[in-house]
């Protein structure tokens, strides 16, 4: 009888293998980039975060988040931050053209900076919020600037996107998921 | 046996010049150790300890702060994974999710020994004992004995 | 010119490594004597060819060629001439075509050592050399040439990473490779005994001083790449259990039980099918590190620039070679004669259990590395897998690994007799226990400080008990003089090893529970005593460096005996790629090493972020395995390994 098992057993190693290939070709074929965390709060409502006023624009808070008639984005973006420049033209559009407001959080930033970046700019934010130390952020989980959440009509995170967002992120990801949402009834 | 203990003396006096008595207060060690425990997002293979990036140094504020005001170190940890995820602790939860990575080791040694000793075991090691040796085969023994050790 | 001469060859390689894999394959099958002879002069071809490639891509690197994309992307013409060398190998692309060398390389040195071989066992294992030789090649022709070029380069270069110009870093690679390749020889060697059948004292012989050369070196790349990451990253860590240095340690977890098994297959002409096991495991190991290390599917800041497209490849290549080497062992390894018998308490027996434990360690080390891909295909959620895990559960593995390592020398084979040994056993313990509890009761220490103090302690006593009965000291002295000068160089190769472990032990636990460590704002003239050391900052100058320029501190160092020291921590920025590191000033000492980082500066005029580190004993980690290298190169010498020593021409 134990004669009989070594023939099966030498077949284990090879098995174990295998699994472990498996599980190798599916993080391949996958082609994500490991260090890119999800949002844990997906599908929570926003947090509620004690932001300052920047002078001259509107401030806002979780509560415009909630029932709201169309999904909003909230970006987190900073004078310093280079990406933000590159996604500048991609917030605009779809703030101007496809009508989504944008609310921005001002993240570990200057105040004279900031005022600086929206003179120059174009502004798509439709109400800014300053988080000066950053300690506010921590609380949306965020790890980098800049990041962009999409939220639901009733004030609940429905993605997150690290990075800045350029033209494939927007036409491929955010638009399709804004659409979603106003499909869904209510 | 002597030289031994010489040699062991020796190497006290030696240590007892280096070595230092531990002083940090028990807050600061708490801090330590919850700093070793989670994981800088930024510098991805550093933990906050080791870590300058900026956000390190915020979550490590948060961190002194939640224990300055005495929340326990599974409370801070408890925060931080409800904002950022179990990608944050570096040390992964104690949960049934978590059960294969926790056993493993345990159940790789006894599988281990398992597999080993089933086909050891198949073995019939009771054959019988040999002869000793005569006179002649002794005496040519230790002379083989005294020339090589191995 | 050159390089395409070097490209031109590498593809002649090619043509040579399938020829070398298919020649003595159909010798064999046909029993062919003059097929199975010829096939070591390809070997000795095929290395020359790629001897030759690799020198025109060092050329095209020494002579700053940017014509050649990889020197373009990787090198400057202000690098020191050392770097610019060692810039051939600090790439994904060079380093494959370095590894295709030392691979060629060991191919002929077996093809001339093994002369005296069964000539169907070198045949095989020729063959089996050919067909990786001929996988990497192709892997490097069609997907990681480094032989391109554009076609309107630039004057300069885009630089190299400035944190990777270290003397350290620059001969961690090839110390590493000369490790994993050494491993595909006992991979080779385990194909054609599974092929040819059987596994015998010869087979044993040859693979024995494979496996020491392999383990070797794997040993010295490994620690220079831990030395280098202390020197060079600033936290005063040097290890961080990161995919990349796991990759590197589980071939080397694989390679340690390889050589301990393979000591009783040549003994006792038993564990052979657990030798073959874990010769095939080993080599795969190196090649899942390759694929971690250049794929993309694991968080790593060291790994070369990741590519899921090389990374299939990869991974199409352990398939190949580990599958087809797993399936070779579970159709032929039930087929070997099994030898001859041993009770558990023995020798042998002490072998398997160490065995055992280092297989499970690497498979903790395999479990907690890939964790993570694990559960983002089961859950799809992100889990991380850090040192916390790793040393909670890898030091109880080793423990008994280490308890058992100052005994099994004492143990008789076949059958062990207790009756001296655990009188012996018991002397050993009182001494550690007395001395461990010594160090910490005078200076105080925590329950795992007291457990790495013990096992070290056990260890060295232990050994040292051993060898001095073995040289029968009780004896006289000239009979002591007489049995010293005959031990055999691998008696001394295995206690000078395992004493330096026992040191590496010392150094990670002493380092550990006693460093002290220092984060705070220092201004100009402030002074700060460590343990009876005094520091006084001095002051900050700017300097230029051959490519960087750098904020440079300035740390007067005043110690007990009144010695006067000068530390120059740094903050440089490198201009061609615009990134900024951090040099810290490292003063190191047997007995402790004094480490100092310069951080931003501060809002307070003349203010600086400092960390200063004081860790005790911790060179006693390299000086440890510094030791098991040391060992494994003396036992390597014996008479008995020499390849070919005692066999009669076949």
């Amino acid at each position: 009888m134990q004669n009989k098992l070594k023939y099966f057993y030498s077949y284990v190693p090879l098995i174990i293998f295998f699994i472990l290939v498996l599980f190798f070709a599916r993080q391949l074929i996958l082609k994500e980039d490991p260090s890119e965390l999800p949002s844990v709060l997906l599908n929570e409502k926003f947090p509620s975060m004690a932001l300052s006023r920047l002078a001259g624009y509107r401030l806002f808070s979780n509560k415009n988040l909630m029932n709201a008639d169309n999904p909003s984005l909230v970006n987190i973006w900073s004078s310093w931050c280079v990406p933000c420049k590159v996604e500048h033209e991609f917030l605009m559009r779809m703030s101007e053209e496809h009508n989504i407001i944008i609310y921005g959080i001002n993240y570990k930033d200057n105040k004279e900076d900031a005022l600086k970046v929206l003179d120059l700019n174009d502004n798509p934010f439709y109400a800014i919020g300053v988080d000066k130390d950053g300690m506010q952020s921590i609380n949306l989980g965020v790890y980098g600037v800049p990041e962009t959440f999409i939220i639901d009509r009733s004030g609940n995170i429905r993605y997150r996107h690290v990075g800045p967002i350029l033209e494939y992120h927007m036409e491929k990801i955010i638009l399709p998921i804004i659409t979603k949402i106003k499909q869904e009834k209510l | 046996m002597t030289s031994l203990l010489k040699f062991i003396f020796f190497f006290f006096i030696i240590i007892n010049s280096v070595l230092a008595v531990d002083t940090s207060g028990p807050k600061d060690k708490v801090a330590y150790e919850l700093y070793k425990e989670l994981r800088c997002l930024v510098c991805q293979n550093q933990s906050l300890l080791e870590s300058n990036a900026p956000l390190a140094l915020d979550l490590k504020k948060v961190v002194m702060d939640k224990i300055e005001l005495g929340q326990s170190k599974s409370e801070i940890k408890t925060f931080l994974v409800d904002r950022y995820g179990e990608f944050i602790l570096l040390k992964p939860k104690y949960s049934i999710q978590n059960f294969l990575l926790w056993l493993g080791p345990i159940f790789f040694l006894l599988i281990g020994f398992f597999i080993t000793f089933t086909f050891l075991k198949k073995q019939s090691v009771y054959k019988e004992e040999p002869l000793p040796l005569t006179d002649e085969e002794e005496n040519s023994l230790k002379k083989i004995l005294d020339n090589n050790v191995f | 010119m050159i390089i395409e001469l070097g490209h031109f060859l590498l593809a002649l390689a090619l043509s040579l490594s399938i020829f070398q894999f298919l020649l003595p394959a159909v010798g064999v099958k046909f029993n062919s004597y003059s097929m199975m002879k010829s096939t070591s002069i390809i070997a000795y071809m095929s290395f020359i060819l790629v001897l030759f490639s690799f020198a025109s891509l060092v050329y095209a690197y020494i002579t700053s060629d940017f014509s050649v994309s990889l020197v373009a992307k990787n090198s400057h013409s202000l690098k020191p001439l050392l770097y610019k060398v060692s810039g051939v190998w600090g790439n994904h692309e060079g380093s494959l075509l370095l590894w295709v060398l030392i691979l060629t390389f060991y191919s002929a040195a077996v093809a001339i050592l093994g002369r005296r071989l069964p000539l169907k066992l070198l045949s095989l294992v020729l063959s089996c050399q050919g067909l990786i030789a001929a996988a990497f090649i192709s892997f490097i022709l069609f997907t990681s040439n480094p032989f391109i070029r554009i076609f309107f380069p630039n004057a300069e270069g885009e630089g190299f990473n400035p944190i990777l110009q270290d003397f350290g870093l620059a001969i961690h690679p090839p110390f590493l490779y000369l490790g994993y390749v050494g491993l595909s020889v006992t991979f080779s060697f385990s194909i054609a005994a599974l092929l040819v059948g059987k596994v015998d004292t010869i087979w044993v012989k040859w693979v024995r001083p494979w496996t020491l050369i392999a383990w070797v070196f794997l040993t010295i790349g490994i620690a220079l790449g831990s030395w280098w990451a202390y020197r060079e990253l600033g936290w005063g860590g040097w290890w961080f259990w990161d995919p990349v240095e796991n990759a590197s340690f589980m071939p080397w977890l694989a390679a340690t039980a390889l050589l301990h098994s393979s000591i009783v297959a040549e003994k006792r002409d038993t564990l052979k099918a657990w030798t073959i096991l874990l010769a095939i495991i080993a080599f795969s190991f190196c090649l899942l590190g390759t694929f971690i290390v250049r794929s993309g599917v694991l968080v790593s800041v060291h790994a070369f620039a990741s590519d899921p497209s090389r990374g299939l490849y990869i991974l199409l290549l352990l398939v190949f070679f580990t599958g087809g080497g797993l399936a070779l062992f579970a159709k032929r390894a039930p087929y070997l004669k099994s030898g001859s018998l041993f009770k558990p308490l023995s020798r042998e027996g002490a072998l398997v259990i160490n065995n055992i434990i280092f297989a499970s360690a690497a498979a903790t080390v395999l479990l907690g590395t890939l964790y993570p891909i694990f559960i983002d295909a089961i859950n799809n959620s992100k889990v991380s897998v850090g040192p916390p895990y790793f040393e909670a559960v890898f030091i109880p593995l080793m423990v008994p690994a280490i308890l058992l390592c100052a005994f099994s020398p004492m143990l008789s084979w076949k059958r062990a007799i207790m009756d001296n040994i655990i009188e012996r056993i018991i002397a050993v313990f009182i001494c550690a226990l007395f001395l461990a509890s010594l160090i910490i009761i005078t200076y105080g220490g925590s329950a795992s400080a007291f457990l790495g103090l013990f096992l070290a302690f056990w260890l060295i006593c232990g050994t040292l008990y051993e060898f001095l009965i073995k040289v029968g000291v009780k004896s006289s002295f000239k009979t002591f003089i007489k049995r010293s000068l005959n031990l055999p160089r691998s008696a001394y190769g295995m206690s000078i090893a395992h004493i330096g472990v026992a040191v590496f032990i010392i150094g990670a636990t002493v380092s550990g529970a006693w460093r002290i460590d220092i984060e705070k704002p220092i201004i100009l003239g402030e002074k700060i005593i460590v343990k009876d050391i005094e520091l006084t900052f001095k002051g900050i100058k700017r300097v230029e460096g051959p490519n960087w320029n750098a904020d440079r501190g300035e740390f007067e160092v005043i110690k007990s005996s009144g010695a006067k020291y000068l530390l120059y921590p740094e903050r440089r920025f490198y201009p061609a790629s615009e990134v900024n590191t951090s040099e810290p000033a490292i003063m190191s000492g047997i007995f402790s090493d004094l480490y100092i980082v310069l951080g931003e500066s501060l809002q307070e005029k003349d203010s600086f972020a400092f960390r200063i580190y004081y860790s005790p004993f911790i060179s006693w980690i390299w000086l440890g395995i510094t030791l098991m290298a040391m060992g494994g190169i003396l036992s390597l010498s014996d008479r008995k390994h020499r390849l070919g020593y005692g066999l009669k021409k076949v």
